[in-house]
């Protein structure tokens, strides 16, 4: 797996996504529970970035319109989205987070 | 009564589709109907003002996957239209002749867009918007340059004349009411809203006292709208968007009890009816609410939702889900709007966020000493989203501090529910 530095461990709180931009993508990186998850950032349902929604018991809501996303698993929660969200493997070395794409 | 062996729903929209899953996920085995007028599967209306008119492709809309009917052996019949109730035998009588026995029936039979008598459904270069046919037509309609006269500045009409916008259309929006959306938003949202549309290139009339609408050229099917105190304005497309009126023609008949105040079917917390076997939900039922001790009727897509859940619950006799707190978006003129709660007499509106910037992203709150009754929100739904435990608790903000931006608002609703706890 290719592995990119993509932040440092001290820029990521608890309850407050953190939107990233890799190359064209947009990831949403959330800190849960001591564990570090990453996601794409744009809802699969319309656009917008699940970076500025609300963080709750390891679930993301997009901001737009209250799809929910289990950011462990990707998978949908809820209306109006239908499709699951992609989510990446991610590592933490010393105090860098590393993303796998 | 006895546990259902067989219910039938008529009405295949939110309300309807989500109630026939939301049976077989509570364990309802028995079977079960869900009839449609529309050929089409269960679809999101939200969109069909938005995306459905704008996108370069016409969007997905269906609220389930495919198959998902068949494989929850829910039987979807598409194209049917209910024409009686017969409560004493318990049977859905269809426009085909053919009559459906119900142990229990929901009624999620929604609205029809009310008509203007100048402007009869069916005119050319008249248009009303609800079903997908209606979006079809409007989109091919929309064509760059095309003057368009937009009747009533609801929610619905402001994202029409948004979308149509965006379709590169002049369009003019006439409303009778002084403000934007008077009975939902303070003076101030609603100037900000106003500026908004302004600014996107819409001519907003206000306080319009229309005299008459009607065609004056067949051939070139031009529209003349007539008003006080103003010139006419020409149209090549108008679309009316005065709001729902509710279907309620088989509770009608049927005798079932009506709620004078708003035209909807009476059910209680459980979505049920005047008679026991008879459920409603979504856009045409009136609903009791213990939060308030009154009915109300609301179209959304939360409630259509919510009350499909709950009547599926009621229909199999177990205990109604929790109320949410309502939430209402409307996205027009690249802003994401959300209410949260309604409005209320005597509320303090308080403002965070600046209205002049060009990416505005606000909040208005509408308090009683703090404590949160009703919120809009432009573009802050995540803000306003993480606000939600203070409106269910009732637990006060500080307003002052909440009017600055300066101190980030996670910090203030923790503060809040430490208070109380």
């Amino acid at each position: 797996m290719n592995w990119t530095r993509i932040a440092s461990t001290a820029e990521l709180q608890d309850d407050e996504p953190l939107p990233i931009v890799v190359g064209e993508r947009r990831i949403a990186l959330y800190r849960y529970n001591g564990e570090i998850y990453a996601t794409d950032n744009v809802c699969t349902h319309a656009y917008s970035l699940l970076s500025d929604g609300f963080l709750e018991d390891g679930c993301i809501e997009c901001p737009l319109h209250q799809a929910r996303f289990d950011i462990r698993t990707g998978k949908v929660l809820c209306a109006p989205a239908t499709q699951d969200i992609r989510t990446y493997p991610v590592r933490v070395d010393g105090d860098d987070i590393l993303l796998a794409i | 009564m006895n546990p259902p062996a067989s219910i039938v729903i008529v009405g295949a929209g939110q309300a309807g589709s989500m109630a026939a899953v939301a049976l077989r996920a509570q364990g309802f085995e028995g079977r079960l109907t869900l009839l449609g007028r529309e050929i089409h599967a269960p679809y999101e209306r939200p969109p069909l003002s938005k995306d459905v008119l704008c996108a370069s492709e016409e969007p997905a809309t269906r609220i389930h996957p495919d198959g998902h009917y068949q494989s929850q052996a829910i039987d979807w019949q598409a194209g049917v239209d209910a024409i009686a109730l017969d409560r004493a035998s318990r049977e859905v009588e269809l426009s085909d002749g053919r009559r459906v026995g119900y142990d229990r029936c929901l009624l999620a039979t929604g609205g029809d867009a009310r008509e203007l008598p100048g402007l009869p459904r069916g005119t050319a270069a008249v248009h009303y918007l609800r079903t997908l046919e209606d979006a079809r037509r409007l989109r091919s309609a929309l064509t760059p340059g095309r003057r368009v006269v937009v009747i009533g500045g609801g929610f619905l009409g402001l994202e029409l004349a948004s979308s149509a916008r965006a379709r590169q259309a002049t369009v003019e929006v006439l409303e009778t009411a002084p403000r934007l959306l008077e009975r939902f938003m303070p003076p101030a949202g609603s100037a900000w809203l106003a500026a908004r549309a302004r600014q996107a290139g819409i001519g907003l009339h206000l306080g319009v006292r229309l005299q008459a609408a009607h065609a004056i050229d067949h051939t070139t099917g031009v529209l003349r709208i007539t008003r006080d105190d103003a010139p006419p304005l020409e149209a090549d497309v108008v679309v009316v968007a005065v709001g729902l009126a509710p279907d309620t023609r088989l509770a009608r008949q049927a005798g079932l009890e009506i709620d004078p105040s708003n035209g909807g079917i009476r059910v209680d917390e459980h979505c049920r009816s005047s008679d026991p076997a008879v459920f409603s939900a979504g856009d045409c039922a009136s609903q009791h609410r213990a939060a308030t001790g009154s009915h109300a009727r609301f179209e959304s897509w939360q409630n259509a939702n919510d009350q499909g859940r709950c009547a599926a619950a009621g229909m199999l006799g177990l205990p109604p889900p929790a109320a949410s707190y309502p939430w209402f978006w409307t996205d027009q003129f690249n802003s994401n709007i959300q209410m949260l709660g309604l409005p209320a007499t005597g509320l303090t509106y308080t403002l965070r966020g600046d209205p002049e910037a060009a990416e505005a992203r606000l909040i208005w709150l509408g308090h009683r000493q703090g404590v949160p009754i009703h919120a809009i929100a432009v573009n802050a739904g995540g803000d306003l989203r993480q606000m939600r435990s203070l409106f269910e608790a009732g637990l006060p903000l500080d307003p002052t501090a909440f009017a600055d931006t300066t101190i980030p608002l996670r910090g203030q609703v923790k503060a809040a529910q430490q208070r109380a706890s």
